[in-house]
């Protein structure tokens, strides 16, 4: 009975490890596009929904596998990021009064644009990215591991540490780096703001859509599952602290692992509730995020 | 921004004039129209309510709140669970209740968040209607995902006059309370100038607060009011994100932070995305609309529709698109110091 019972919490903290994986992957962009353009892109989840949208349309239109699509994925949302991008920097920088907020409620407008416009287009009904690369059921000591889910973890964190590598050892990283903490010195120092934030948008935005692709494998979904994502992310940026890009892997796997073991301890119509929750407490009690090196005021 | 002018008498007797025959039209409504121009204007009676409380929050007070409708589901749920059969409440008892419990709710979630940048209470906001969403959804007393039904009133002509009073009343809070006292002059420094409005003495987060608490208890009352003119609530009616997403968009097409901006914008888009509901049959592309209108306001027109009146602000951008002259220098300048916007 105990050993059971063991085995059901080993499985649901994999589980929950495998899927924060993603979290991650979807967050580490957002908390660096917000680092750098300093708007918070409540357009977030729709670059997953789209992304997963993609995936389909490669199987359906095209013939061509979702997975072996990622990286054609990765193209195409980069380059409608780079589209997106000046628009925010532009009203972000504008002579407005409260240009912050302004900038919130574009990415707002542009987020319930991609929703309707695919609402209408493809209806409510719940579709899967059908994947035939990768399939099956990977078995260690009774504990079940998909490999999809597993090629989803080892996505995540490939993209993620490529993206690490990419922000700590080359200068461009080290331009990010330098915008996200402050703009007026970074320009000062003669990095060209505007493009470097659409730079990291635009990566941003590939990789949630790639990110987007696994998560429509794995998970059904619908035109309107977008704000339901965004608030994972925005957990996982507040968790970690707005900017903080180390916060992002703890806090992303955290919320893997509390969302598994709320719905299989207390029951998935709870999660939303617990996961708000703890964001509630945590706001509180570190406005900073875990590691204390977001920026709070 | 917010920079008074000296107005001649002319342009006051104008507006006076104006008011009044607006006035006399929404009163006489139900007099000369059919039942189903009159719920139509209850509707616009109704969004131009919401879309004032939250232009409180949002507009006055520079702090976007994207969950505003867990207050109107708040005030909606109040209502219909008080009026249940055993219970039995009286309907105009049952507003004050929703307006103090939703209230309690702004103060629970204000009170972390609006010391911290304003994504932060964005955020905060949203999650919080989200979660609402879910629990009303699971737990028993409010009928779950099936909902609740409140004792049928079939008189059109009296959810008009509520709604319409109800709104009236929140056009006159905002007016004495935000453009006519201290408290208006605190809210809109803390929004300019968070660290010079703190220097001069202003709590900033209890002014804050208050302004949130204002904005979440109003539209509670107009929640109470919908649940008992539409006789049966649910999640989707009452607690749909759409809900708040209007109440944005309209704050912003009308223009934030004016007292007349909501209801413009209210009146525009409801009228609007009824003509297109009666025409295409299509809600989904209506979302997809006010998304597109949304963010094209932001990007043309920051101001709203009353920027494009004369003598309301200084509207640079659409002067330049319309080619009107420039204002002279110094009369209402956008010269606003940005480096203390902190959302």
């Amino acid at each position: 009975m105990v050993r059971v019972a063991m085995q059901l919490l080993v499985q649901t903290v994999i589980d929950g490890l495998l899927v924060g994986g993603l979290y991650v992957a979807i967050s580490i962009g957002f908390s660096l596009a917000f680092g750098v353009l300093d708007v918070v892109d409540f357009a977030v989840g729709e670059w997953v929904m789209l992304g997963a949208f993609a995936g389909v349309a490669s199987q359906a239109w095209l013939g061509i596998d979702p997975i072996a699509f990622l990286p054609a994925v990765f193209v195409i949302f980069a380059l409608i990021g780079l589209l997106v991008a000046p628009l925010i920097y532009r009203v972000r920088t504008s002579r407005y009064a409260r240009p912050a907020l302004m900038a919130l409620a574009f990415t707002f407008g542009i987020a319930m644009f991609a929703r309707g416009v695919m609402l209408t287009s493809v209806g409510f009904d719940p579709r899967t990215v059908e994947t035939h690369l990768v399939g099956g059921t990977l078995m260690i000591g009774g504990i079940h591991i998909p490999w999809l889910r597993l090629a989803g973890f080892i996505f995540a964190i490939v993209s993620t540490a490529l993206f690490m590598g990419f922000l700590f050892f080359t200068r461009t990283g080290l331009a990010v780096r330098a915008t996200a903490q402050n703009k007026r010195n970074a320009s000062l120092m003669g990095i060209d703001v505007k493009r470097l934030s659409g730079l990291v948008y635009a990566i941003y935005a590939g990789l949630t859509a790639m990110a987007g692709v696994l998560i429509g494998a794995i998970y059904s979904f619908t035109a309107q599952v977008g704000p339901q994502y965004s608030l994972l992310a925005f957990f996982v940026v507040v968790m970690a602290g707005l900017g903080s890009v180390g916060g992002v892997l703890v806090a992303g796997l955290f919320l893997g692992m509390l969302q598994a073991l709320v719905t299989v301890y207390v029951g998935a119509d709870y999660t939303l509730a617990i996961v708000f929750g703890v964001l509630f407490l945590i706001l509180l009690v570190s406005p900073q995020g875990v590691l204390r090196r977001g920026l709070a005021a | 921004m917010m920079v008074q002018e000296v107005k001649p008498k002319r342009s006051a007797a104008l507006s006076a004039l104006s008011l009044i025959v607006i006035i006399a039209f929404l009163a006489t409504l139900p007099l000369w129209t059919d039942d189903y121009w009159v719920r139509i204007w209850t509707g616009v009676a109704m969004w131009a309510g919401l879309a004032a409380s939250w232009n409180i929050i949002g507009g006055y007070a520079g702090y976007i709140s994207f969950g505003q409708v867990a207050f109107f589901g708040i005030g909606a749920y109040a209502t219909a669970i008080l009026m249940q059969p055993g219970l039995d409440w009286n309907f105009f008892l049952t507003l004050p209740v929703g307006a103090v419990v939703a209230g309690v709710f702004a103060l629970i979630v204000g009170w972390p968040t609006l010391r911290l940048r304003g994504a932060y209470f964005a955020i905060a906001t949203w999650a919080l209607a989200e979660a609402l969403t879910q629990i009303v959804n699971t737990v028993d007393f409010t009928g779950g995902s099936f909902g609740l039904s409140t004792p049928g009133n079939a008189e059109t002509g009296f959810f008009y006059y509520a709604m319409l009073i109800a709104s009236a009343a929140i056009y006159l809070i905002i007016f004495l309370l935000l453009e006519r006292s201290r408290f208006g002059y605190k809210v809109k420094a803390v929004r300019d100038n968070e660290a010079a409005a703190q220097s001069l003495g202003i709590n900033t987060t209890s002014v804050k607060l208050q302004a949130f608490v204002l904005s979440a208890a109003l539209p509670a009352v107009l929640g109470g009011i919908d649940a008992y003119w539409i006789t049966f609530i649910n999640p989707q009616s009452v607690l749909a994100g759409d809900i708040t997403d209007q109440m944005v968009v309209m704050s912003l097409v009308g223009g934030l932070g004016h007292l007349w901006g909501p209801a413009i914008g209210a009146t525009v888009l409801y009228l609007s995305s009824t003509w297109l509901n009666a025409h295409f049959g299509s809600s989904t592309g209506y979302i997809a609309m006010i998304g597109a209108l949304l963010a094209l306001i932001v990007l043309f027109l920051p101001d709203g529709l009353v920027g494009l009146l004369p003598r309301v602000r200084n509207m640079r951008l659409v002067r330049q698109i319309l080619r009107l002259p420039e204002r002279p220098a110094g009369a209402a300048g956008p010269s606003v110091d940005t480096s203390g916007d902190r959302p």
